[in-house]
């Protein structure tokens, strides 16, 4: 093939400088994003992934791209070929070194960081005094059910759900169900107690998403996963869906209000039977 | 291996049905594939604008698209269940319809057989009937946005009981039956094609090439193959189980205590999860065999443009190797906040981060091929080029997603439609861009456009790069997928900014696309006629005319006597010597 | 170009033709691994009955045998160059294969007559779908040996090779669904 002229040349330095432009844009630009405001415990173990992650693969990234740049500049101006065949000691010298490297960025790196905030997310011994909420996902809300004073929640049914005026199923003849306390998109719970939300579906599977507290789980038909976590700040935070559940999948909004410990007391006694 | 002189005398006495439509000669097939593909291309990228136009706009009136489709934009607006079937579609036809059709299929049956040296595949009968199938396949599928309650809905992915149950929205109606019925022609197809792959590299090899000779082009086709004929029938048992829940009153996915519109329904004891299970053994290593042939055909047109060997190409191989076996284990890393348990995904994040060290090795060593080369900057090259970027950045991802800690806040979001877009949607198509203009003048015997080529890189790389960059990032911010709009939160407010510059973005790149299909089709009627070997290259289809002969090489089978990486030497050629050159003429490598 | 033209020597294109079948039995065997991984999740579960077997299935078991045998003694038969022995062979695998095709069909109007349908219950259902699965390969697998009886009839004598090829995938295919359909009892059968 014809080596290159003077315009192909200026072409190939194009192509260099869209790499390296892209490379250092995607680090600016990926720098000045943030992540919704942390408010919960665990959370700050997966922030801490995240920021360890977006730092190594920014350098890494950017180191990717530039070398790509400079490879093509340099080897676009090259008129005979350098070195015609690297050694098989070369070959298996950086892949041995890039093998390691990333290991150890990934499954070292990750791992270290990563396992512990598993563990504790998903802590099989959570405190006693935790706040256990059930919230029974539906096309398309949240219906949150306390237990009320007893601690118990009334048993329920399928064959009794009524859209309108039972929801979840209670059934009305169990004496724990009595004082059973239920709002609809609304969760209000304590700052800094553990909080179990214990998670069902009606009808398809939905995804308990709450942005800002890091916490995620699937509402699964015939499955009762739970989530617990520790809210850290006081604030009105969004419930969004995170599994595709239908036409108002992209509304199905709630609201977890973490207040404080008092009034958190007044609110449930305030919706306690009249 | 057979050395008789061309037989079939009679081929030039078929007739034009028997040549063009139901031929059974692998190039024909290819050929065929490669045109399919790049036509339901059309309907997924028209299907992107769609989304696109909803994303970037949620409250405008589109007067013309009304008009197009008046059950879809009711009073001038996007219904949201047109949106949730046109990006269930959309995925559907960009992943099987368009890039296993033109990349996997197409290239993979017009290349297999030239580059291994055999006169066409092991079983060509069985070829055509492969093709004829796929395309079965694609009418069905596109059969299916005319049917009561329009085009299946419940995404790519077709969970349960959203999948299942016809109420719970509208695809699930007869659409999602035709989606499965589809995608069971398409497994069918998929199979036999692979096993031809599978059967020519295994017997159908000229004298002289050993698996230690074959291009890197060849050997992602074999694994990418195999793993393909042992993941898809998981998937076809999934389909024959939701099939049975859908019309025969079966509970393999349904538990108990439904309740869809106020009914209670009969199911009992089904579990969603297994057909989450089902699907992404099989989802899983699907990327990879689209992946995969993507990597070795850039592994082999950057040699032709720098002018020296591959980097590494037994490790690459390797790599190639332990990916294919990794892929199939690390499935769950699509379900840690399934509900299952913790362990289990602890299990699977261990998996699926080790998968980074042979993609790592794999993507140094395309970058490190370019070391000391002088590069030709021509329009594959160009596209080879962006598969090494687009790897990279997009492979990245793969280490926030593959650990569950990370996953925890990213599944479902963005940042996971960033992460497959760059790499089943980026390496993907820049891969078949570039087998396309580094081919077409193999395969028709004439050249594309140059300055139309390089303008369609311009318009391609740069959008496709910022839409699928960005994306990472508003799920970063929380943006969860699938949504029909981001109106209704007030934390996603403020990425409407964000969507907009996408938005815009993607209608430059769609636009930019024209160039491209303009720039084919004109070349096949117009283009310059090609020599046999325009870009100097040693693999053996450059050995033959543009286009190949029926029977590929004329009188005589190639004998094979080095690698497919001779560049950079003295030789009677040039500077490059392809496989048939014998040892005498130019010492051998490999 | 068709496999006679790119591979003219008659021995190459049978290793060829096994080396196929090998491939696409492994393809068929992942797919009863999917239903078997389905099934033993499945079975698990609280509400399983395990489903009464029709006894018709022990025939139906004898009779798949006796058709792999048949087709056994077919290719020995024709090793031995008895041609028109083995074409009667291959005529009574084929018999037998569409009996066993017709057993089935007997053992599923049993169930439906006991009361026991497709979503009665997972077991009935695993139960249709692993022997409809099974039975849609045995349709396969009887127009293989139709073919081959053809090939026995019209070619046996004049050309080894190719009828070695053909009886062996006949062979090879039906010994292999011999063996799945044993795997599908004794899976059916312990729980």
């Amino acid at each position: 093939m014809t080596p290159n002229t003077p315009r192909q040349i200026l072409e190939s330095s194009l192509v260099a400088l869209l790499f390296a432009s892209l490379g250092f844009g995607g680090v600016w630009y990926g720098a000045g994003i943030s992540m919704p405001d942390l408010a919960s415990r665990h959370g700050a173990g997966i922030d801490a992934m995240m920021n360890y992650l977006l730092l190594t693969v920014g350098v890494l990234f950017l180191t990717g791209y530039v070398a790509l740049a400079i490879l093509i500049w340099r080897g676009a101006r090259r008129r005979a070929i350098g070195a015609r065949l690297a050694s098989r000691r070369t070959e298996l010298t950086l892949s041995g070194a890039l093998g390691v490297g990333m290991a150890l960025i990934a499954e070292g790196g990750v791992l270290a960081i990563g396992i512990p905030v598993w563990a504790e997310y998903f802590d099989p011994s959570p405190p006693a005094d935790a706040v256990v909420v059930e919230v029974t996902a539906q096309q398309f809300m949240w219906n949150v059910r306390y237990p009320g004073p007893d601690g118990v929640f009334g048993r329920t049914r399928p064959d009794l759900i009524d859209d309108a005026t039972n929801p979840v199923g209670v059934d009305r003849a169990d004496p724990a169900a009595a004082d059973d306390v239920f709002t609809i998109n609304e969760i209000t719970v304590p700052v800094n107690r553990t909080v179990r939300v214990r998670l069902h579906s009606k009808d398809v599977i939905h995804s308990f998403f709450l942005p800002h507290l890091r916490v995620k789980q699937d509402a699964v038909p015939g499955m009762t996963p739970e989530a617990i976590f520790v809210p850290t700040r006081e604030g009105t935070f969004e419930i969004a869906c995170a599994e595709l559940c239908g036409l108002a999948h992209y509304r199905m909004r709630g609201f977890f209000n973490v207040v404080s410990q008092q009034e958190y007391e007044s609110w449930l006694r305030d919706q306690g039977t009249p | 291996m057979s050395t008789a002189a061309l037989p079939d005398a009679g081929h030039a006495d078929l007739g034009f049905v028997r040549r063009y439509i139901f031929s059974t000669d692998h190039k024909v097939i290819g050929i065929q594939y490669i045109i399919t593909g790049l036509v339901m291309a059309l309907v997924g990228v028209a299907l992107a604008l769609l989304i696109r136009l909803q994303l970037g706009w949620p409250d405008h009136q589109w007067t013309l698209l009304s008009t197009l489709f008046p059950a879809g934009y009711a009073g001038g607006v996007m219904t949201p269940e047109f949106y949730l079937a046109v990006v269930t579609m959309h995925g559907t036809i960009m992943v099987f319809f368009f890039i296993s059709y033109v990349l996997v299929s197409g290239f993979g049956n017009y290349l297999v057989p030239l580059q291994v040296g055999a006169r066409d595949m092991a079983f060509p009968f069985l070829n055509m009937l492969s093709y004829w199938i796929a395309f079965l396949s694609a009418l069905v599928l596109i059969a299916s946005f005319f049917v009561e309650g329009g085009a299946a809905a419940a995404g790519w992915t077709a969970y349960p009981p959203l999948s299942a149950i016809a109420a719970a929205v509208p695809g699930s109606q007869l659409g999602q039956t035709l989606w499965l019925l589809s995608m069971a022609l398409f497994i069918a197809s998929f199979t036999m094609s692979g096993l031809n792959i599978v059967a020519t590299v295994f017997s159908v090899r000229a004298p002289g090439m050993s698996m230690g000779r074959l291009p890197l082009t060849v050997w992602s086709y074999f694994i990418a193959s195999i793993l393909g004929l042992l993941a898809f029938p998981p998937l076809t048992a999934a389909a024959v189980m939701l099939l049975l829940d859908r019309h025969a009153g079966t509970s393999f996915f349904l538990p108990g205590g439904l309740v869809v519109g106020n009914q209670l329904l009969s199911t009992s004891g089904g579990s969603p999860l297994l057909w989450q299970h089902l699907f992404w053994f099989l989802g899983h290593p699907e990327v990879y065999v689209l992946i995969l042939p993507a990597l070795g055909i850039a592994c082999d047109i950057l040699p032709a443009f720098t002018r020296k060997p591959v980097f590494g190409y037994r490790i690459s191989v390797w790599c190639l190797v332990a990916v294919g076996v990794l892929s199939m284990i690390v499935w769950g890393h699509h379900m840690f906040v399934s509900g299952m348990s913790p362990f289990t995904g602890e299990y699977f994040s261990l998996v699926t981060l080790t998968i980074t060290v042979p993609m790592t090795i794999f993507g140094v060593n395309m970058l490190a091929s370019l070391w000391g080369g002088t590069i030709r900057m021509r329009v594959p090259m160009m596209f080879a080029l962006s598969v090494i970027a687009l790897f990279g950045s997009g492979g990245f991802g793969g280490l926030f997603l593959g650990n569950a800690t990370a996953d925890m806040q990213l599944h479902d979001t963005y940042f996971v439609v960033g992460h497959f877009h760059m790499m089943i949607g980026g390496v993907t198509l820049m891969a078949t861009f570039a087998a396309i203009y580094y081919w077409f003048p193999k395969m028709f015997g004439r050249t594309m456009n140059e300055a139309l080529g390089k303008a369609h890189f311009w318009g391609t790389f740069g959008p496709f790069f910022i839409i699928f960059f960005m994306q990472h990032f508003v799920g970063l911010e929380g943006a969860p997928r699938r949504y029909y709009a981001f109106t209704s939160f007030d934390y996603l407010q403020h990425t409407r900014g964000t969507n907009l510059a996408i938005s815009i973005s993607a209608m430059v790149l769609i636009a930019a696309q024209a160039l491209f299909f303009v720039n084919f089709c004109w070349s096949l009627v117009a283009g310059r006629r090609a020599l046999p070997n325009p870009w100097h290259a040693t693999t053996l289809e450059w050995t033959t005319a543009s286009p190949p002969p029926y029977g590929n090489f004329a009188d005589r089978e190639p004998v094979v006597h080095r690698w497919a990486y001779e560049y950079g030497v003295e030789a009677p050629e040039g500077d490059f010597a392809d496989q048939t050159v014998p040892p005498r003429s130019v010492p051998v490598t490999v | 170009m068709s496999i006679a033209a790119t591979h003219p020597d008659a021995a190459e294109r049978g290793d060829l033709v096994r080396l196929g079948l090998w491939i696409f039995l492994g393809t068929v065997t992942m797919l009863f691994a999917a239903f078997t991984s389905a099934y033993v999740v499945r079975r698990s579960g609280a509400d399983w009955q395990p489903v009464w077997l029709p006894p018709v299935l022990w025939v139906n078991t004898a009779v798949l045998l006796g058709s792999s045998l048949a087709l056994e003694a077919a290719r020995r038969l024709g090793l031995s160059q008895r041609v028109a022995s083995a074409g009667s062979a291959y005529l009574i695998a084929l018999a037998l294969g569409i009996a066993f095709l017709a057993g089935q069909v007997v053992a599923w109007r049993q169930l439906v007559a006991a009361g026991i349908y497709l979503p009665t219950n997972p077991s009935s259902s695993f139960f249709f779908m692993l022997t409809g699965a099974h039975a849609v390969h045995v349709v396969a697998a009887v127009g293989v040996i139709a073919w081959g009886t053809v090939v026995t009839w019209t070619v046996g004598s004049r050309d080894a090779v190719r009828w070695n090829t053909t009886t062996d995938v006949c062979c090879l295919f039906s010994h292999f669904l011999f063996g799945v359909w044993l795997y599908l009892l004794a899976l059916v059968s312990f729980s």
